[in-house]
């Protein structure tokens, strides 16, 4: 393996990798603009200029990969490169060209959504001049839209090109190309064919200045307002990682977050503006109760007296009188107690069943990049915590007796046909835990509230068996409880348990305890990055009510 | 970019020569977009697909190319395509005024076509000629040592 130093640092690094991979890998800075890790190499911003001695001008870091001396040409008896990154003519080689990249780039930072986030501001103010000397006018551009979601700002590009790589190398879609050279070459939309892709988004992620824009954003709030949170993306099976920017909990924006055993370093545009499906849904406050035709507020007492009353006499008859459904939209740990109460506590007197999937179209991008068919993020985890699943519960529940109804919503993406309208309409008393007046929401007796995707905390499970953390990015409002800890009170109130999970931890550890496969996945385990499953090759058999002990 | 649905080479001994030229595709790109103009005068969007589909790249990024050389023209440019050479020695002796003859005259600016369409002009860098400037280039022939009254003869010539 080659040897090399960077300053003074003595690296051993792999042969063939470049001298700014090797650089970042040792956490040694050098700046650059156009260099991506998941995009081809193109050297054009020139930012990252660094001294390689033996080499008769600076070197662009990014494109200068390390390879291997014979014994005696080796740098100072046993160095394959010698690189220097803090010498005067390196800083001055930056400095001038951050000029260059300056010349017609407008200072308008105070209403430039980038600000705060910008390399162009970071690196002018580390290693730039601190006044311009250009005194000619500057070159002056009206904005155009690239596609429906993207605006580009011609100003402040500076033509590092990572945007027309993206369509071309990742979404494949090639809408972007380079027009004309010089200083009157700008992106633009090939054939007028507007950059509306799936992956579209992300444009405005690797946009290392403001150029790129977010119609959805642009000009709502400034980055160092944001409160930063990463969590995953539940729109699909998949499980993108994201970054959630949040201020006063209200949701702004969502970014992709880099994982590359989920999704590499972009999400989908689906689960990009996914979000707003939350604020203009219509909402919850309080627990409710049926009433006159409509429905009036219950306090959590009132509500779990009313649970008691409907449920616990079910408990002594004969027949099956219970039916569960089960949500994959749900954490982990809410469909383990769920799987819990109905399984422990109503045992032979309930079935659970679910709504069928929601389903779309997949997609599959050559870079790798996919989106799930299936548009519920934890089917896996539904599977695993109620492996007694009833598929046929209409057909099983028309013939039987079934009276009684306890549900987990899908929340807003779910729609009811006629058949299960009039399944759920047929119930004796339907208890609906959720978070918005869903269909499901609007024929309940009893609607428990729970909290919404954006509120949720436990750990999801993607088609691939990794359980990732869902982190809440918004803090529950007053009348909220967690989905798991509604669930206790109810094994609680008719099981006469006395669990007292105190947060959402506790459920966690007791879950790994009674599944083999998620024992040990702790949130401190499985981090920010997630873990798979334990025994991930086998499938789980179905082993029926006495997995549950 | 007028729209042109076909596009054939009508010569394709030529585009397999150049073709065989070079060990990589992507080297053939200019001289198969110079034999693509040669044949229709400008690029059509069906020229440029057909060279990127000949070289194996996606036309968005031929459309890089394409647009990065300035001898490269993806409108229709007049029957006689006049080139007035720009560069210093042609400057001095007065390749403006020759400019500002044909602009008055045809009625047309850099990059335009006379409304007749015999007439194109466009600024032009060194030809190559500078003992004998000003230079002017009409199709493929130069014309050196240019005058106002010698231009007007040679257009009418042609």
């Amino acid at each position: 393996m080659p040897l090399i130093k960077i300053d003074d640092k003595e690296i051993e690094v792999e042969k063939g990798i470049t001298v700014l991979q090797a650089a970042i890998d040792e956490r040694i800075e050098i700046p650059y603009y156009c260099y991506h890790p998941a995009l081809s190499i193109v050297g054009s911003c020139r930012m990252c200029l660094v001294e390689i001695e033996g080499m008769p001008k600076l070197q662009v870091s990014c494109n200068t990969t390390i390879g291997e001396l014979p014994p005696e040409r080796k740098k100072d008896g046993k160095y394959d490169m010698i690189v220097r990154t803090q010498t005067e003519i390196v800083k001055r080689e930056r400095e001038n060209v951050l000029e260059f990249l300056l010349l017609n780039h407008p200072l308008d930072c105070p209403v430039c959504d980038q600000a705060g986030e910008c390399y162009l501001q970071d690196y002018s103010y580390k290693y730039g001049r601190a006044h311009s000397r250009f005194l000619e006018e500057k070159r002056v551009r009206k904005n155009e839209y690239l596609g429906s979601n993207v605006i580009i700002n011609h100003n402040r590009c500076i033509m590092c090109t990572r945007c027309v790589r993206f369509t071309r190398e990742i979404s494949g879609t090639n809408e972007l190309f380079v027009q004309a050279r010089g200083d009157v070459s700008k992106i633009s939309i090939f054939e007028d064919k507007s950059l509306d892709n799936m992956l579209a988004g992300n444009v405005i992620d690797i946009c290392p200045v403001g150029a790129l824009l977010s119609t959805d954003y642009i000009h709502k709030n400034r980055f160092w307002n944001l409160e930063a949170k990463k969590s995953i993306c539940t729109d699909c099976s998949v499980g993108c990682n994201i970054l959630v920017y949040s201020q006063n909990n209200r949701i702004y924006r969502l970014n992709a977050r880099e994982n590359h055993n989920v999704n590499g370093y972009f999400i989908c545009d689906i689960g990009r503006y996914g979000f707003h499906r939350y604020e203009d849904a219509e909402k919850v406050t309080s627990p409710l109760i049926r009433s006159d035709g409509g429905f009036k507020p219950i306090s959590w007492e009132g509500a779990l007296k009313e649970i008691y009353e409907q449920f616990s006499m079910s408990m002594s008859g004969e027949k099956q009188q219970i039916v569960g459904i089960a949500s994959p939209f749900h954490t982990n740990e809410s469909l383990f107690m769920f799987g819990r109460l109905m399984n422990n506590i109503f045992k032979d007197k309930s079935i659970i069943g679910k709504l069928p999937f929601i389903e779309d179209y997949e997609i599959h991008f050559d870079s790798g990049f996919r989106i799930s068919k299936d548009r519920s993020p934890n089917r896996k985890g539904l599977l695993d915590f109620c492996p007694n699943l009833e598929d046929e519960i209409l057909q099983k529940v028309k013939a039987g007796e079934v009276r009684l109804c306890y549900a987990l919503d899908d929340g807003v993406d779910r729609k009811l046909d006629e058949e299960w309208e009039s399944f759920f309409k047929s119930q004796r008393f339907l208890v609906v835990q959720t978070y918005a007046m869903t269909p499901l929401a609007k024929l309940a007796h009893l609607i428990l509230l729970g909290p919404s995707p954006m509120e949720r905390e436990g750990t999801m499970t993607n088609d691939q068996g990794r359980i990732q953390w869902l982190n809440p990015s918004v803090s529950l409002t007053n009348k909220t409880r967690p989905d798991w800890e509604i669930i206790m009170e109810f094994m609680n109130t008719v099981g006469k348990r006395e669990l007292k999970y105190t947060s959402v931890n506790e459920v966690n550890l007791e879950m790994g305890e009674r599944f083999p496969d998620y024992r040990g996945r702790t949130f401190f385990k499985i981090g920010y990055q997630g873990l798979p499953k334990k025994n991930i090759t086998t499938s789980r058999p179905s082993e029926g009510r006495q997995a549950i002990q | 970019m007028a729209q042109n649905r076909t596009f054939k080479f009508t010569n394709p001994q030529r585009v397999e020569k150049i073709l065989s030229q070079y060990p990589d595709k992507r080297s053939a790109t200019l001289p198969l977009l110079h034999l693509a103009q040669e044949q229709e005068g400008y690029l059509t969007s069906a020229a440029i697909e057909a060279v990127a589909e000949l070289v194996e790249i996606h036309p968005g990024e031929m459309m890089d190319t394409v647009s990065f050389y300035t001898m490269f023209y993806t409108k229709p440019m007049g029957k006689n395509h006049v080139q007035v050479c720009q560069t210093l020695s042609c400057s001095l002796n007065g390749a403006d005024s020759l400019v500002d003859h044909i602009s008055e005259k045809y009625k047309i600016a850099h990059g335009d076509v006379s409304q007749d369409g015999k007439i194109s002009l466009v600024k032009v860098e060194c030809l190559g000629s500078c003992d004998t400037a000003p230079v002017i280039r009409i199709n493929d022939s130069n014309y050196e040592s240019m005058t106002v009254e010698k231009f007007d003869k040679i257009v009418e010539s042609i």
